[in-house]
């Protein structure tokens, strides 16, 4: 029984590991001024032009920081200085209707221009901030999160 | 009893966790597409929900439990103040390019060989690493040969992307055969706007 259970665990990490896109990234920095990173797992990375973005990623600014990334469905989206944003999911594959997209902004300001996924299936994108969820349907906004 | 306590303790912290989210306050602002439309945001919490379909048009929410706030307008000059920095860092959309083939063949039509250029031109001013090639054709002939004939119409792309100094790593090709039309039509029906590749530089 314990034996099948161990099975069952590496199949499932096998499936999660080929889910992923086929570059294995979701998107790539295209704009970067003043200190701006990407916080991956217990790492840091500093954001350059053409990094690749991977789901789980958080995109961060310092105070004279702001970014901008493309994302593979083309959405556009960018901060702020002192701004922190995660791109919690990221699902492309039209083709096997596999679509999700689910980004969490934790604080500072950033403009969100929604992509294919929110054209394709506007219930599979959903943007998050600390008291609130939107509902996107195809089009541009402006957020702002406080800080605490 | 251990137990009972530390689940108190994750009781008192996940209290706290909250109290901490729902203390910021956030502010959303609709805006028009850069080509003039303007869609729809609903935001959400426990306390309600607000539809915002006019560019223009914010609503705040005060914390998690309170409805976000009735519409009202947020002028030019509060808005280039507040999110000026983020407007700045949009990227530019991706560049998207059709190129048109001629019937049954990986042989572009003479308009679209000028467009070549165009592609290459926007690869350098973006410093574009991220150019997708996507092969399609029209319903005349087998679904199983058109799904190779679009391969091979991306295929021939990529080479002369490839032949003018593009690295082959930046390119990523695919094929949607005769399943993708730009326009519908019955099978076996000729349509050259079907007969294309697309070219995506982002």
């Amino acid at each position: 029984m314990r034996y099948l259970s161990s099975i069952i665990a590496a199949a499932l990490v096998t499936c999660a590991t080929f889910s992923a896109a086929s570059d294995g990234s979701v998107g790539r920095v295209k704009t970067v001024k003043g200190s701006a990173s990407i916080a991956r797992g217990q790492s840091s990375l500093p954001a350059v032009v053409n990094e690749r973005v991977l789901q789980g990623d958080m995109l961060r600014t310092g105070p004279d920081g702001s970014l901008g990334v493309i994302l593979k469905d083309d959405t556009l989206l960018s901060l702020g200085p002192n701004s922190e944003v995660v791109i919690d999911q990221f699902l492309f594959a039209p083709a096997e209707g596999k679509l999700s997209l689910v980004t969490r902004m934790l604080r500072g300001t950033a403009v969100y221009f929604s992509g294919v996924i929110a054209k394709l299936s506007p219930q599979s994108v959903r943007f998050e901030t600390p008291n609130a969820s939107i509902g996107i349907r195809g089009t541009r906004f402006l957020v702002k999160v406080d800080e605490g | 009893m251990k137990a009972s306590m530390l689940l108190v303790a994750c009781g008192v912290f996940l209290v706290f966790l909250t109290s901490c989210a729902s203390s910021k306050k956030s502010l959303f602002v609709l805006q028009s597409d850069p080509d003039g439309r303007t869609g729809e945001i609903v935001v959400t919490n426990e306390g309600g929900s607000q539809v915002l379909a006019r560019s223009g048009d914010a609503t705040e929410v005060k914390d998690a439990n309170t409805a976000p706030s009735a519409p009202f307008r947020v002028e030019e000059a509060e808005i280039a103040k507040t999110f000026g920095p983020a407007l700045a860092a949009q990227p530019a959309p991706p560049g998207l390019y059709l190129l048109y083939f001629r019937t049954g063949s990986t042989d572009l039509v003479a308009e679209s060989e000028k467009l070549i250029t165009e592609i290459l031109q926007s690869v350098t001013a973006r410093q574009s690493t991220d150019i997708r090639v996507v092969g399609h054709t029209d319903r005349v002939g087998m679904r199983q040969g058109n799904y190779m004939l679009a391969l091979d119409r991306a295929l021939q792309i990529r080479s002369m992307l490839i032949s003018k100094g593009v690295d082959p790593a930046f390119i990523e090709v695919d094929s949607h055969g005769e399943d993708n039309p730009l326009n519908h039509t019955q099978n076996e029906i000729p349509e050259p706007r079907n007969r294309r590749v697309e070219v995506t530089v982002r």
